[in-house]
């Protein structure tokens, strides 16, 4: 089953496109890391996987085939706008007691044990609670629902270095304990690096990268070697991107054979998922995405003799 | 709902999360401007009952004393006017209470969800934002228009002994309002208004200025064009519709001798010829039987106290018909609004 499903996908404000033709098609039981720079359109694609936006083209299925946004995907579908957005005047059990009035399913145990565990008085007003303990109390009440997807969308973004670490922590123990499909957008990687293990790039509206981070990971290598070869060895590779320092030249290239040889006065050294990312998004026409490698091989040789 | 079974839904269908819940949520978030309903009519009807039951005793007294007319009764009935005149403050004060329901209980509804963002937590939920706002919106619809409702049945007592000594007319503007349906159905349409502009507007503020624009026009501009037309007024030819059953009346002129309209002036330049007596009267009808007389006949236009219930129904009714279409135009908005 896939968690969400896209073809075509894209919304249009005014005249700019948020998201243009997106087609994905993520496996349940991921983490799934949605990166890319503010404005990408990591947001709007979120938005449509849980109904508050609607497409202006193409389509969006959750959960195998339900309509994103019906009743019966959003019984399954937790959600967690940017900046956890919870009634701030409300006492933390009363948030939970709405919470569960607002859904069928709904764990109370699970949710007052999370709470204590982070020491998070029950009575106490929402919005008297710091940023972090806000964020854990939009987790907790997402994960009270039972969810078989969490949608967060840059859960990270408002948050503190130690509060940031520890929402990652509760979270990985949730997916740990649960069954449990996430997807979470940040426009920050080295934040998801630990976690994810599928992962999308998002750039200028367009999905530039979408799959399993290990197989990334895999068919992605750096190749040093002198600058004066550079050239010749970016019409035998596929260059996502190329830098040049000084005498040596770095080309982070995409092998769709598996441990190919390094060409004779290169050497091959694996990427890391910052590095990847980072090679795709200086590269707005680079692209790695499953399907038909033909075209995208293509695509990427052309970037590669342009570098 | 114990012997009686649900109606069976397709496989894997879930059921929907039931009202009762949403009742909850509805009742705990929006208590606070129900409570603040609550107080000012409570507060209000207590007074009503205070004060009311001081003209029904102040009325009897008019009722007691005999000989009516004689010198003793004006003193008696001195009390009962003043009365009357205070009754006039809350009259004023009463036709205000629909707009601010609209404005701090219908504006802040959607709006806030939508300015602070907190609609993203509400319409991701497993119930659903369709059936959020029909409860949302039923419910507290529901419950001021049936606040509205009872105070206008204590109004009525209240104003009571006024309309039988024929201090008003039934059908004057500011006291049809707040009898019958009428002020249910009035803080109902500003219930709508406030609700819609909340979901148009997506700022608390601006939604509650824009509420009260609107339905203070709608307020204004029905007495002022628009009820006068539900039936065609009568047309009366001579003295002034008995006052035994005081009408509304809006439209008064003479024809002179030649037929035409007759300005003010000419009126005025007539009756400056007649006799002191005529032009100082102590019977109002000797000037028109003066003018008559010279061939001016006086016109009239009005509405009779007795179409008040038909008045009532036709408003109400159109009031009503507007309130749901606002409603259901609310939860359609609510239902497509893009994030």
């Amino acid at each position: 089953m896939n968690v969400i499903e896209t073809s075509g996908l894209g919304k249009r404000y005014g005249r700019t496109w948020a998201l243009e033709d997106a087609a994905l098609a993520i496996p349940a039981g991921y983490v799934v890391a949605l990166v890319g720079p503010n404005g990408a359109g990591k947001t709007t694609l979120l938005h449509m996987s849980v109904g508050l936006t609607r497409p202006t083209a193409g389509q969006v299925t959750v959960l195998g085939s339900e309509p994103a946004g019906s009743p019966a995907a959003l019984d399954q579908i937790a959600f967690v706008a940017q900046d956890a957005p919870l009634y701030k005047n409300l006492p933390v059990a009363d948030m939970l007691h709405l919470t569960r009035n607002l859904n069928r399913r709904w764990d109370q145990q699970r949710a007052e044990a999370r709470l204590k565990e982070l020491s998070i008085p029950l009575d106490r007003k929402v919005g008297k609670l710091s940023g972090g303990q806000q964020a854990q109390l939009a987790l907790t009440l997402a994960l009270a629902r039972r969810p078989a997807l969490l949608v967060l969308d840059e859960p990270l973004a408002s948050l503190d270095p130690l509060a940031r670490h520890d929402f990652m922590a509760s979270l990985m123990a949730a997916v740990a304990e649960d069954e449990l499909s996430v997807l979470l957008s940040s426009h920050v990687i080295a934040d998801l690096e630990r976690m994810a293990d599928y992962l999308i790039v998002l750039s200028h509206g367009q999905v530039q990268v979408a799959g399993e981070v290990d197989a990334l990971l895999a068919e992605h290598c750096m190749l040093t070697g002198p600058v004066a070869a550079a050239d010749d060895a970016a019409k035998r590779h596929a260059v996502v991107h190329a830098r040049r320092a000084g005498t040596q030249a770095h080309l982070l290239v995409r092998s769709q054979r598996a441990a190919e040889p390094a060409p004779p006065g290169w050497e091959v050294s694996p990427v890391g998922l910052e590095e990847l990312v980072l090679a795709y998004l200086r590269e707005p026409g680079a692209a790695a995405l499953p399907g038909p490698v033909g075209p995208v091989a293509r695509a990427t040789q052309d970037i590669g003799s342009r570098a | 709902m114990t012997a009686v079974a649900a109606p069976a839904r397709p496989a894997g269908r879930p059921r929907p999360v039931p009202w009762s819940k949403l009742g909850w949520v509805t009742w705990r978030q929006h208590r606070a401007a129900l409570a603040g309903v609550a107080v000012l009519l409570g507060g209000l009807a207590v007074y009503l009952l205070i004060t009311g039951l001081k003209i029904h005793g102040d009325y009897q007294a008019v009722v007691s004393c005999h000989p009516a007319g004689s010198a003793a009764c004006e003193v008696a009935g001195r009390p009962f006017a003043g009365d009357h005149q205070t009754a006039g403050y809350v009259v004023f004060i009463l036709m205000l209470i629909p707009a601010l329901v609209g404005v701090f209980v219908g504006a802040p509804l959607l709006a806030r969800e939508l300015e602070t963002g907190t609609f993203r937590f509400a319409w991701t939920q497993g119930c659903g934002r369709l059936r959020w706002a029909a409860a949302k919106l039923t419910l507290l619809a529901i419950a001021v228009t049936a606040a509205a409702g009872a105070f206008s049945l204590l109004f009525s007592w209240y104003y009571q002994p006024f309309f039988t000594e024929k201090f008003d007319g039934v059908l004057a503007p500011q006291l049809f309002v707040l009898r019958g349906v009428q002020y249910p159905a009035w803080t109902l349409l500003a219930f709508a208004i406030g609700a819609i502009a909340g979901v148009l507007i997506r700022r608390t503020v601006p939604a509650m200025a824009a509420s009260l624009a609107v339905w203070a026009g709608l307020a204004l501009g029905t007495p002022l064009f628009l009820r006068k037309h539900y039936q065609p007024p009568l047309v009366l030819k001579g003295n002034g519709p008995s006052y035994n059953n005081p009408p509304w009346v809006f439209g008064q002129w003479y024809i002179g001798p030649h037929g035409a309209v007759a300005s003010q002036q000419t009126i005025r330049n007539v009756v400056a010829h007649a006799p002191a007596s005529v032009r100082n009267p102590v019977n109002p009808n000797a000037a028109t039987a003066y003018l008559s007389a010279h061939h001016y006949t006086q016109w009239w236009t009005y509405q009779p106290e007795s179409r008040f219930w038909h008045f009532q129904l036709i408003e109400g009714g159109w009031l009503l018909a507007l309130s749901l279409i606002l409603l259901a135009a609310t939860v359609w908005l609510v239902r497509r609004r893009a994030a």
